[in-house]
């Protein structure tokens, strides 16, 4: 293999984890995005110049009401997507890890998601879960964007690849009825991730992960979004409805188009 | 707001099937979502290859905004002949969309985007497939 010393020690780190957080080199393009946050809420609830872009991320539970949340939650989401700016942005910061993990010729989930968990708020949990339980492909790998830092119940949680051979049979059978009977079983393998502003988490979807009630003071928000090799296999979430290409090479094209002659 | 014409299809195309009042769902919520106005499908013939219906909607085009369509994969396999409907919308400056991808088609540069997607889609079929 033509890997290169410090990609492979991003692949071996991935290998036995499931997971990455690194510090892009470009914190200006994190700042900008977190900033383009701030001028969506600007608008919606807030003009108190005198706080600081944390306070108000952190602390968005003392501006809305938590059964407007989900409103809320939809309109930003509408707003980050109406665009392609934040996406690009995502995709920058985290190419090196992209190119190495996943590759170069790629497609893009085609709206980024959001999380807001306001303290102690239990309607917008994901309880524990493997993405391709429910028919993603497992050539596909998430890009986790914290707006604030996140750790302790504050973040989200994660079986590691080194401990699942353990539980692989165990998992799901006959007697399993509930997530939480599996959320149980594994919770003592279970790592809760702590990812600071400033930092991104790749993880792998196959392995179980979620979260649970925040009972910290403090909300969460952070984002994801979804990449893919574009010609590994799609699953339940496929090309022009979930995935565009973003990065298709000139040499993929010609060898799409081409044609013996006289064909 | 913005009156689309819906165009569905009453065969499969790229080995998928849809139901037409499931098709019309989606366009009518398309519309709404977005505010626009979604007036009637028409429904393109069964028989394979046929767009005699698309081209009946391009012709309707001038006292509408655009059309709605259920797939981006309902239009023409064929790059060529998929280049001579964007372009007959194109030119009459009308728009395209397509519910199911939430994608829109307002000039050429949309237009490469789509048959970029296009184009993956097709060779897919030669590429692992089984997860």
């Amino acid at each position: 293999m033509y890997i290169e010393k410090k990609e492979q020690v991003i692949i071996q780190n991935f290998e036995k984890n499931g997971y990455l957080i690194f510090k892009p080199e470009d914190q200006k393009i994190l700042n900008n995005i977190k900033s383009k946050f701030l001028s969506f809420l600007a608008k919606k609830i807030y003009n108190k110049k005198s706080k600081n872009e944390s306070y108000i991320l952190n602390n968005i539970h003392k501006y809305i009401e938590k059964k407007k949340l989900n409103d809320f939650r939809l309109d930003i989401i509408k707003k980050i997507n109406s665009t392609n700016e934040i996406k690009e942005k995502v995709y920058k910061l985290s190419k090196k890890y992209l190119d190495t993990l996943v590759g170069n010729e790629l497609v893009i989930q085609k709206r980024i998601n959001l999380s807001i968990q306001l303290p102690k708020d239990s309607s917008s949990l994901l309880p524990l879960h493997a993405d391709t339980w429910s028919g993603v492909s497992p050539f596909e790998l998430v890009v986790w964007l914290p707006l604030v830092n996140c750790y302790e119940t504050k973040t989200m949680y994660i079986l590691p690849s080194h401990k699942m051979k353990k539980y692989e049979s165990k998992l799901i059978n006959k007697k399993t009825k509930s997530s939480e009977q599996i959320f149980n079983l594994i919770k003592k393998d279970l790592i809760w991730l702590k990812v600071n502003y400033g930092e991104i988490l790749v993880f792998d979807q196959s392995l179980p992960h979620g979260n649970i009630v925040n009972r910290e003071k403090e909300t969460r928000w952070s984002m994801n979004i979804r990449f893919k090799g574009i010609f590994t296999p799609y699953g339940d979430k496929k090309i022009g409805e979930f995935f565009e290409p973003i990065t298709l090479k000139p040499v993929s094209k010609k060898g799409m188009n081409y044609k013996l002659p006289g064909q | 707001m913005k009156k689309l014409r819906g165009y569905i299809f009453s065969r499969p195309f790229m080995e998928e099937r849809v139901p037409q009042h499931v098709q019309n769902i989606i366009l009518r919520n398309y519309c709404e979502k977005n505010n626009y106005t979604f007036l009637l499908s028409s429904v393109e013939y069964k028989m394979n290859k046929s767009f005699i219906i698309l081209e009946l909607v391009i012709k309707e085009l001038k006292k509408l905004d655009g059309l709605v369509a259920y797939s981006m994969f309902q239009f023409p396999e064929n790059e060529i002949e998929r280049n001579k409907i964007l372009t007959k919308i194109l030119k009459q400056k009308k728009e395209i969309h397509f519910a199911v991808e939430d994608f829109k088609i307002k000039n050429n540069e949309d237009a490469k985007k789509f048959n970029e997607i296009w184009l993956v889609k097709k060779n897919l079929k030669y590429c692992p497939q089984k997860i």
